[in-house]
């Protein structure tokens, strides 16, 4: 963030939100435009604030469809983003599919867009190469690493998959939090946990980028398939900027978008529902997360 | 657990930091964060305890109920208040500057409060016996006598902020702190020692200008522009603070299920373990450093560089050793332990140096006079002689260490604050609020335990650095 951008910011504050309302409503289109889109990204995928340059393609790309500046802002953990889009320092968020059911039943957060393979998501469990463990009954009594808490596909469906195969992940495992899916990964692959579980993609880009040996790490179970990542808005934000998003995203192609499309890690995108993430919520419920 | 060769090979990927003059260039950002908040912070800070410390200095009507409410904030985790400020404000300084800001005003009113308590009180009589109201009692008096203790204590204060405002970030306070995470997080180590390496200098820095600043108190005037500009441009938007009070709303009642209650016990015991191990450990640490680092005990050729040594273990918070360990040893309280004890040795490594230093000589010149060598020397004279000194000061590195136990927790090392952290995670914010009161609660009972300890024993000074970090 630029102090410039702070000091917009702030001085909108210190006018109020009514003054600034009424002058959105009166300048229209005019004042919308001048003002940068506040897009929350996903922590999990280890991103910080100066790293954020690596996005810059993403960022370029959502400025000229959207005719506006827009910030990206990396957090330090998904309740900060989720909180973000309630205290109405973001606009726009990039959430899982467990921080989206929240986000949604406390501030209203309104599902946008996601990738086609987001409907058919699925974790991986990983271990290291020789470890002995092959199936989810040989991880009882084992050291195992989970991602962030909040992750869908770092936490909530693994915990659902080994509770499915006889495995107490609260007493039958020693459990950690890396709090990041490359950190489970790597975690695994140093040996500090005998195994983990991760989001398929994040562990494929991994090992496409050289960041990870899969001849070292290798996959021992694959989860059943659920509704994982999505695009979300504030309750608050126009119907016309909703919009506007839904067609910048859904008009990505492979042939003309691969730079911003390896940033999303993803090749499609479709309208994302909120009836899809039903069954995601009995499984959050069960596993008291939600 | 194959566990020591990883963290070795761990420790390894931590080298070289990664000094590439285009990371060091786009850090500026970052230390810009890191600094504005700390110092706009303190100038809010100062202005607002000023007024609040001069009233209890003169004994109010109520002055007893203020301190209490002042003691019971400062008792609140400086992490919990910034994770608080990020729910209510959001990501960014001005989360990390409402959270300082609020931790030290509370600091910083009741340690202005006793310094004013104890002005000479010839100069106070004379002017009450004039019939001048209380506020000029203050005006002319109380702060014309202490503005040197004054300033003198303020600028420890914003020392100690600074290291605050990076733990601060790394719950979404901005900053050097939110940068630390992140790359703790993407595994990108030589980055996390590039941004260590960096509040090390920073420390060390604010160390060397605030040590001139105290010969001449009033040039730390002219931090006040540059504090009111961060104040400015960082301090969050008023309709924030709605949206605040409703959150707060949504925290209440407090509450724990029965298996929250079965474990309560367990995680009480664990903080508590944290503090103590950690402290015995930094005590450990302190003992042969202190003593390596004593000026006429110790050649300077070993001196000066454990000196140095002990700085830079000061100079990072406990936090930031947590997050290291518990990113690379793992999950647990083995890393808490060492992240206290690691500060701790810094901390307590440089007291009992000043407290070796302090002893009589007489005893010591005697023993001396022998022809023993220097460490029989120390064994026989400066080491007996100091243990009252070295006691006071690991007791109260013990209280500040319970503290610092919740805090190592919320970042993973388990106990209470782990607990805490995880509810607060998950949203369940009334199980969070439940957990943050039974966490204050046990800081105030060992602050109380520990001021009458020290009363008991007549142990009442404390270092300046010591009195700013209480």
């Amino acid at each position: 963030m630029t102090r410039h951008d702070r000091y917009q910011f702030t001085r909108r504050g210190f006018l109020g939100t009514a003054i600034a309302a009424g002058s959105v409503a009166a300048a229209g289109p005019l004042m919308a435009a001048d003002t940068p889109l506040r897009i929350g990204m996903v922590p999990d995928a280890g991103a910080t604030q100066v790293s954020v340059e690596a996005k810059a393609p993403l960022q370029a790309y959502l400025e000229k469809a959207l005719g506006r500046p827009v910030k990206l802002i990396v957090p330090t953990n998904y309740n900060a983003t989720v909180e973000g889009l309630g205290n109405g320092s973001l606009d726009v968020a990039y959430l899982g599919g467990l921080t989206y059911v929240k986000a949604h039943k406390r501030y209203g957060a309104v599902p946008l867009v996601q990738r086609k393979t987001d409907r058919e998501f699925h974790s991986l469990f990983i271990t290291r190469a020789g470890s002995g463990i092959t199936k989810l009954a040989d991880l009882k009594g084992k050291s195992f690493a989970f991602g962030d808490v909040n992750s869908t596909s770092g936490h909530l469906m693994p915990f659902h998959a080994m509770k499915a195969a006889g495995i107490d992940p609260e007493t039958d495992i020693k459990a950690r939090f890396t709090g990041s899916h490359p950190a489970t990964i790597k975690a695994v692959e140093a040996g500090v946990v005998a195994a983990g579980a991760c989001d398929e993609t994040v562990f494929h880009q991994m090992v496409k980028d050289g960041k990870v040996d899969p001849a070292k790490v290798t996959v021992f179970y694959t989860t059943e398939p659920f509704v994982d990542y999505v695009w979300v808005a504030r309750k608050g934000l126009d119907d016309a900027t909703r919009t506007a998003i839904v067609k910048a995203f859904t008009a990505l192609t492979p042939e003309t978008d691969s730079k911003v499309l390896d940033i999303l890690r993803g090749t499609e995108f479709v309208k994302a529902d909120d009836k899809e993430y039903d069954l995601l919520r009995d499984t959050a419920k069960q596993a008291k997360l939600f | 657990m194959d566990g020591l060769a990883s963290t070795l090979g761990f420790i390894a990927g931590f080298f070289p930091p990664d000094l590439s003059p285009a990371y060091l260039l786009a850090l500026a950002g970052p230390v810009l964060e890191t600094l504005g908040m700390t110092f706009g912070a303190m100038l809010l800070a100062s202005v607002l305890s000023l007024p609040v410390g001069l009233y209890l200095g003169l004994g109010g009507p109520g002055a007893g109920v203020v301190r209490a409410v002042l003691s019971g904030v400062r008792a609140i985790p400086d992490l919990t208040l910034a994770i608080l400020c990020v729910i209510f404000f959001g990501i960014g300084p001005g989360a990390g500057l409402t959270a300082i800001a609020v931790f030290y005003t509370a600091a910083m009113s009741k340690n202005f409060g006793d310094l004013f308590a104890t002005a000479p009180p010839g100069p106070v009589a004379a002017l009450r016996a004039t019939g001048a109201r209380p506020v000029a009692v203050a005006l002319y008096a109380l702060v014309p006598l202490k503005s040197r203790d004054l300033l003198t204590y303020a600028s420890y204060e914003v020392e100690c902020a600074l290291r605050a405002s990076v733990i601060i970030g790394a719950v979404g306070g901005g900053g050097l702190g939110a940068e630390l995470v992140g790359t703790l997080n993407a595994f990108d180590f030589q980055r996390s020692t590039t941004l260590i390496l960096v509040l090390i200098v920073l420390v060390a820095a604010i160390d060397q200008i605030t040590l001139r600043l105290r010969a001449r108190p009033v040039w730390l005037l002219a931090l006040v522009p540059p504090s009111a500009l961060a104040l400015w441009l960082y301090l969050p938007a008023a309709p924030g603070l709605g949206f605040a009070l409703q959150t707060v709303g949504g925290m209440f009642p407090p509450q724990l299920d029965a298996g929250d209650w079965a474990a309560l016990p367990a995680l009480i015991w664990e903080t508590v373990r944290i503090a103590v191990l950690g402290t015995a450990l930094g005590a450990a640490l302190a003992l042969p450093m202190g003593l390596a680092s004593t000026r006429g005990l110790s050649p300077a050729i070993l001196a000066v560089p454990v000196r140095r040594l002990l700085e830079a273990l000061r100079a990072v918070p406990e936090v930031v050793f947590g997050l290291i360990l518990v990113a690379t040893a793992g999950v647990g309280p083995t890393a808490g332990i060492l992240a206290l004890g690691l500060h701790s040795g810094g901390c307590l490594g440089r007291l009992f140096a000043e407290s070796f230093e302090n002893v009589r000589p007489g005893p010591v010149q005697a023993v001396a006079a022998t022809g023993a060598r220097p460490l029989t020397v120390a064994a026989y004279a400066t080491a007996p002689l100091a243990l009252g000194p070295l006691a006071v000061h690991t007791l109260f590195r013990l209280e500040w260490n319970l503290r610092q136990a919740t805090v190592v927790g919320m970042i993973g090392a388990g106990g209470i604050g782990q607990a805490l952290f995880q509810a607060q995670q998950l949203f369940f914010y009334q199980k969070m609020m439940a957990y943050l009161l039974i966490t204050w609660v046990l800081v105030l009972l060992v602050d109380r335990a520990s001021a009458w300890t020290r009363r008991r024993a007549g142990w009442m000074e404390l270092a300046p650095e010591e009195m700013a970090a209480g």
